[in-house]
């Protein structure tokens, strides 16, 4: 465990790090979230990185190239240019991996489920059956029965019987 | 977790009727059986989990529950290319899908029994008739109803509007559509046969753990372990249907957690492992006097797959709507579900509810995108409203499960290759579903909407059809094989043609009509 470790350090290095972290930023723009989120997203993706060798070169590969593509450092790049450039590496190995972690990470984040209006587990606290699960007031209560009234539902056309197409 | 054994036991060379899968077709006939008194043995590819044990969180449900062997997916649809090793979202415990199924029950419709009179001649589909009718299935339907407690049928009421609902029901009304309502739902409204009404909690896809839910892991099973009739064993991988010298299924073989290999001897083989690993097993089976796979002399063994039409649309709204709180599907359109060939496609769709937690809906609102279109839609969650659109999707024999021999399972042996593209008549449908959800969620002030392509597929039908002739098919009219006596499939891989309903209703009671004619047979001794 310990060596793998020291080998990630010396793989991704602080540069790398601060490249992930604010590739994620601008490929995963929510300007009301904190940097905790993506820190935490990156650091998943370093540790992520050490089980297969083909990601690990891949991404530090591409971590360190993005300074060379951004013409000095992909990290003080502004936002549309960082994205223009993200944009003509989105089908590279190391960004398709990059997502691919992203989207089961970042979103599964509690702090980010907060800043989404979202609750999480509800059934310790007893569903949202007095808590909620009805509050939306700006559209009146519809049925729930189902129809009752004199018409029915036609469920072939008649042009769709079969005798209809002369069989 | 490894094998157990649960209930009462079976020797291994004891006769009794072999169950493999423990779903709502497995499950069922072990209740079924069980309580007319006939021995049953139960194998369980999975563990079994109880409610205690399922998660309100999505993704540490998906690792503990969802079947995760080794299988690909291929072919032009975009599953194939987003989630090429998770074809289907099925799940892997004691229940089976069940476990993690939405709850929405509607019936077949009569036409939908006899597709190939209705649809004719489409193109490129191998449609073909049910060799049974509506009036067949009806009492079943019932019977499945009742056991399920599907809210309003049989006197159960509806369950309440929740706020996905309100969106949904009122976008309804706005754009002239009728026939809306919360269900019918397989959850309790108020408590009923022994389980308590629900909490709303929203956490549905994931298991119940207030049990509100019917599955055939809290009714079913522990049913029939109490008759003293039924020896369930778990993490029990079955992956061979043996014969006798007359070509009467005698056997099944069926790996425990250690890999080692046993055989139970059967009077009565019933395999319902779900439409991708029932047609694996007949092609697993493979003899000399069954050289393309054990009951497959029509050569339509895992073809004919289909997974139903859908697509989701999110709509994004000024005010909140938190679509997650409350039952997740609880909120069916049936004006779509009918045959209406001036729309542009043959074939009926429903409209469900349905509600996804920021951490799917990240991964599965539209695999592969990022940047400011992608954020904004996970931005706008809590003013978000969602639906699913479900529908007949045309068989298709290059649509088809067969074995891949590149890749094993944890086992050692040909993981399944689903292969599978989009019929035209399946994409005429699914854009037009898109459309009147769109005008739908506009009626109620959606400011923007966004067209979710399907999911790896929850229903999984048609592997082993059912048909009148043998030639046409791999079971007969009580889903048991053209070539083999004593083999039954009993899950929705005998289903002929699709339909639009959600499959689990019919597929509970198919195998209550299967149960009653395998005990009346064995009663008979002509089986």
């Amino acid at each position: 465990m310990s060596t793998t470790e020291r080998e990630h350090d010396a793989v991704v290095d602080e540069r790398g790090r601060a490249n992930l972290v604010r590739l994620l930023r601008v490929a995963y723009p929510h300007p009301q979230f904190p940097d905790g989120p993506y820190e935490r997203t990156a650091d998943t993706i370093i540790e992520q990185v050490g089980v297969s060798p083909w990601h690990r070169i891949s991404l530090v590969n591409g971590l360190q190239t993005l300074d060379a593509a951004a013409g000095g450092s992909f990290a003080d790049l502004e936002e549309p240019a960082a994205l223009t450039l993200l944009r003509s590496v989105e089908n590279a190995e190391f960004f398709v991996f990059v997502r691919g972690v992203t989207v089961t990470t970042l979103y599964n984040d509690h702090e980010v489920w907060d800043l989404l209006g979202y609750e999480g587990a509800s059934f310790d606290q007893g569903g949202y059956l007095h808590r909620g699960f009805d509050d939306l007031d700006w559209l009146p209560s519809p049925r729930i029965e189902e129809y009752a009234g004199p018409d029915q539902l036609l469920e072939v056309a008649p042009d769709d019987e079969p005798t209809g197409r002369g069989r | 977790m490894t094998t157990q054994q649960l209930g009462t036991p079976i020797a291994h060379d004891d006769e009794a009727v072999v169950i493999i899968g423990s779903g709502a077709g497995g499950g069922t006939l072990a209740h079924e059986l069980t309580a007319r008194g006939i021995p049953c043995v139960v194998l369980e590819a999975g563990p079994f989990l109880k409610p205690e044990d399922y998660e309100n969180d999505e993704w540490a449900a998906f690792n503990q529950m969802a079947w995760l062997d080794n299988r690909t997916a291929s072919g032009s649809y975009r599953v194939a290319r987003d989630f090429p090793n998770l074809p289907a979202w099925i799940v892997k415990a004691v229940g089976g899908s069940t476990t993690h199924w939405s709850g929405a029950t509607p019936r077949f419709r009569a036409y939908e029994f006899r597709a190939k009179t209705y649809y004719g001649g489409v193109e490129g589909a191998n449609l073909l008739d049910w060799p049974i009718t509506l009036d067949d299935l009806a009492p079943y339907y019932d019977k499945a109803e009742i056991a399920i407690g599907s809210t309003h049928r049989h006197g159960r009421p509806p369950l309440p509007a929740n706020n996905n609902y309100k969106v949904f029901a009122n976008g309804a009304e706005k754009v002239g559509y009728r026939y809306y309502a919360t269900g019918p739902y397989g959850t309790n409204a108020e408590p009923y046969d022994g389980r308590p009404a629900s909490i709303q909690d929203g956490f549905n896809f994931q298991g119940d753990k207030n049990t509100s839910k019917w599955s055939t892991a809290v009714r079913e099973i522990p049913r029939a372990l109490a008759t003293g009739k039924c020896d369930l064993r778990t993490e029990a991988q079955a992956v061979q249907v043996t014969h006798d010298a007359q070509g009467r299924a005698d056997g099944v073989l069926y790996l425990d957690s250690d890999g080692n290999m046993h055989r139970q001897n059967a009077k009565v083989v019933c395999a319902a492992g779900n439409s991708i690993e029932s047609p694996r097993l007949l092609l697993l089976s493979a003899s000399a006097l069954h050289p393309d796979g054990l009951a497959n002399s029509s050569g339509q063994v895992g073809r004919n797959y289909m997974r139903h039409t859908t697509g989701s649309v999110y709509a994004r709204f000024d005010e909140p709507v938190r679509m997650y709180r409350g039952e997740t599907m609880a909120g069916i359109i049936a004006d779509e579900a009918r045959q209406d060939t001036s729309r542009g496609f043959a074939g009926g769709y429903y409209m469900e509810t349905l509600a996804l937690g920021p951490a799917f809906l990240a991964a599965f609102v539209d695999p592969g995108t990022w940047g400011p279109d992608f954020t904004e839609l996970l931005d706008a969650y809590q003013r978000t409203a969602g639906m699913w659109i479900v529908g007949e999707d045309m068989p298709q024999e290059t649509n088809q499960v067969t074995l891949n021999t590149a890749l094993l399972d944890q086992w050692g042996l040909p993981a399944p290759d689903v292969h599978f593209d989009d019929h035209p008549n399946d994409v005429a449908m699914r854009l037009h579903g898109y459309g009147r959800a769109d005008m739908l969620y506009e009626a109620v002030g959606a400011t923007g909407t966004h067209h979710t392509p399907p999911y790896p597929a929850t229903h999984n039908l048609g592997t082993c059809r059912m048909s009148a002739e043998p030639e046409d098919g791999v079971v007969d009219r009580f889903g048991q094989a053209h070539d083999v006596p004593r083999l039954f499939i009993s899950d929705g891989s005998v289903m002929t043609t699709g339909a639009a309903a959600n499959p689990t209703l019919t597929i509970v009671a198919l195998a209550i009509r299967q149960a009653e004619y395998i005990a009346d047979e064995l009663g008979k001794g002509t089986l």
